[in-house]
């Protein structure tokens, strides 16, 4: 492995323009993930017809770089301004944005970016281990049940947080289910609730509508504080938090990074769910769940490890099996065959440079996380000095064309504005808003994977649960939709 | 009434609607799948079904407790403040303004109609020195056109309408020199 990582780093810096490249992936990630109002999603999606000019190594490079740098650039937008950068950072905004309004905004990014690199650089070690093996694992445990019941423990925790009361919670997630449910159907492909529009056959489209749900809802949260004369100027602070505040946390890291790698390694599931439940688990084991949401450093802590950690355990399903975990990982699929290559197990033995060069640049970029994010904080930390007035303009800016880009439709700018109205009514009254988008994101993968277990099984439910990891996380699952109702029922009875 | 209030029940109403016109609409897609004994309809409706009973369980809650928080974790945004004079008619022009530059976004192009939205933006947030919102929209308006099509090359909307059409071809040749195309 060693041999194979110094050869993939010759690669890496041993040409001018590939180190050139992966310089631009690193800041580009950053910056795309940083910028309210676009992702890293936003700057894939631009720069793919590009890659084809490229070496195939630096095109599937650039995506992996621009996936790591990206995950964190996108904690910075949902801590300062409760606008998280892709669904990933959503469990991020819990505590990210309250720290931030209680002018520990410096401690939380500092944090971010500390547990980012750790659960980035473990996640990247892990792979570079033990991807063959860990792939051959997952092909002979984990299957379509094993999948849905993943899906399911994660709704149950997502619909647990963030709500102002456990039926929001619940309606929330139901909602995001019920809009995935537009467009085809994943086993027959029958078209469902298209009402008529040929455009809506292909569902409705992840990008505008997180980008309508998160930055689009918040500005226009904040426009109605400006014109209520609610509206409160965060809080700047530059405090880092100090390495004894960090070391308290050692237990949610390394639960996180395992929670992250975990759900990162199962095809399809990707980021956004191990941040959801490293954020749940974190809750779970705390003895002290009422500070959860009010601006507590473990709730960074729990969902940045996290969501890097599941970076590098992402590129196994997609390299080792040709699967794709997300929206980034399934353009990476597109870099490859542009260079006509598949990836799956072949590409292992037909390209091994491609894979350690890809496997390095993403070690060192994120080592670069630590290392710019450390330097850049406090610069990034003065976007909080610009009045909102001038930022908003931006954003909605930013965003139509991150709405607009990915499939060049003038209806997704709408449904991003129209996901945006909804959003914004749906949060004054005490719903769910990364409820909703995890229901949308985990809904159509769901219910493929709960069609396809039940044809495995011959819909013989016994069976179902016979298989142990599926038994366990649907255990787990309800155990957890059971604890958050009895804990919220317990709270409205005292309240009586 | 108990505790509920009027909002309560206009919430209640809305997500009884979205039962109601998604259980209607999924008969215009059940028929059956060959390889799937449960058909494109079963997991929409089970979804249905369980947004049916949230929302009644929804209404019982509020029913007993009103608008009262269940102690759930995360949770950071306050209820909505329509008391002071003017709000409403501002934030349904804040809602509306994206939506009609949307809209526009097919006749008249991005180029054309971004300042005006810019400008419509910064004044909707409570700006009113002629000055900072001329000069404000001109550095947004660059740092778009600086990022997206003189360094990224995007294909954004131009436009069918003429003159608006016409000026994004403007401006795409302006960029094309720029670059000595």
């Amino acid at each position: 492995m060693i041999d194979n990582f110094l050869a993939g780093s010759a690669a890496l810096f041993g040409d001018p323009f590939t180190i050139g490249v992966f310089i631009f992936g690193v800041i580009g990630g950053m910056l795309f993930g940083a910028i309210p109002g676009v992702s890293m999603l936003t700057l894939a999606a631009i720069l793919l017809p590009f890659t084809a000019s490229l070496e195939p190594a630096q095109g599937v490079m650039l995506f992996a770089v621009i996936y790591c740098t990206g995950t964190y650039g996108g904690a910075i937008t949902a801590i300062l301004f409760n606008i998280p950068g892709a669904p990933e950072n959503a469990p991020t905004a819990f505590d990210g944005y309250p720290m931030t309004q209680n002018g520990e905004s410096g401690k939380a990014v500092g944090a971010a970016v500390l547990c980012s690199a750790i659960g980035g650089v473990a996640s990247a070690l892990i792979m570079m281990a033990a991807t063959e093996p860990l792939a051959n694992w997952a092909i002979r445990n984990i299957g379509p049940p094993e999948i849905f019941a993943l899906v399911f423990f994660g709704l149950a925790v997502a619909s647990s947080v963030g709500a102002r009361t456990i039926w929001k919670g619940w309606m929330s997630v139901l909602i995001g289910l019920l809009i995935a449910t537009i467009g085809q159907d994943p086993v027959g492909g029958i078209n469902r609730y298209n009402f008529g529009l040929t455009d809506l056959a292909a569902g409705i489209a992840f990008v505008p509508a997180i980008l309508g749900f998160f930055a689009v809802s918040e500005i226009f949260v904040q426009a109605e504080k400006k014109a209520s004369g609610k509206y409160k100027a965060p809080k700047l602070s530059m405090t880092f938090p100090t390495w004894l505040e960090l070391w308290m946390h050692k237990l949610a890291v390394l639960r996180s990074i395992l929670v992250g790698f975990f759900c990162g390694i199962l095809p399809g599931i990707g980021a956004t769910l191990a941040a959801f439940m490293s954020y749940g688990e974190a809750v779970r084991w705390s003895k002290n769940r009422e500070e959860f949401g009010k601006g507590k450093l473990e709730g960074v802590i729990s969902a940045e490890t996290a969501n890097n950690a599941a970076t590098g355990a992402a590129m196994i399903p997609l390299l080792a099996l040709g699967l794709p975990g997300g929206a980034l990982t399934a353009m990476m699929v597109a870099v490859f065959q542009m260079h006509d290559l598949q990836p799956g197990p072949l590409v292992f033995m037909l390209s091994p440079d491609l894979i350690w060069i890809v496997f390095a640049a993403m070690f060192y970029a994120n080592l670069s996380i630590l290392i710019i994010g450390l330097v850049e904080t406090k610069t990034i930390l003065n976007l909080l000095k610009i009045p909102f007035q001038f930022l908003a303009p931006l954003i909605l800016m930013l965003a139509t064309v991150g709405a607009y880009i990915s499939r060049g439709l003038v209806l997704d700018v709408m449904v991003m504005f129209l996901a945006g109205i909804i959003g914004y009514l749906l949060r004054r009254s005490g719903f769910s808003i990364p409820g909703i988008v995890l229901g949308l994101i985990l809904g159509k993968i769901g219910e493929q994977n709960f069609a396809q277990g039940m044809q495995m099984v011959h819909y013989d439910l016994g069976a179902y649960l016979s298989r142990p990891i599926c038994a366990i996380l649907i255990v787990l699952g309800t155990l957890t939709l059971l604890s958050s109702a009895y804990r919220a029922f317990a709270t409205s009875q005292k309240s009586v | 009434m108990g505790r509920l209030k009027r909002t309560h029940l206009v919430e209640a109403v809305l997500f009884l609607l979205i039962v109601a016109v998604f259980y209607a609409f999924s008969f215009e897609f059940n028929q059956p799948i060959e390889i799937y004994r449960f058909g494109a309809t079963v997991w929409p409706r089970v979804v249905i079904g369980l947004l049916l009973i949230a929302t009644l369980g929804n209404l019982w809650y509020q029913y007993r407790h009103g608008s009262a928080s269940q102690g759930t974790i995360g949770q950071s945004d306050d209820e909505a403040d329509y008391s002071e004079p003017g709000t409403i008619p501002r934030m349904i022009a804040v809602l509306l303004t994206p939506f009609i530059f949307a809209w526009l976004l097919k006749p008249v192009g991005i180029y054309f109609s971004a300042p005006f939205f810019i400008a419509a933006v910064i004044w909707l947030f409570g700006e009113r020195r002629w000055s900072a919102i001329l000069l404000i929209t001109a550095l947004i308006y660059f740092i778009f056109i600086g990022l997206f099509l003189v360094i990224l090359n995007a294909p954004l909307p131009q436009g069918n309408m003429s003159p608006f059409y016409d000026f994004s071809a403007w401006i795409l040749t302006m960029n094309a020199k720029l670059q000595g195309l």
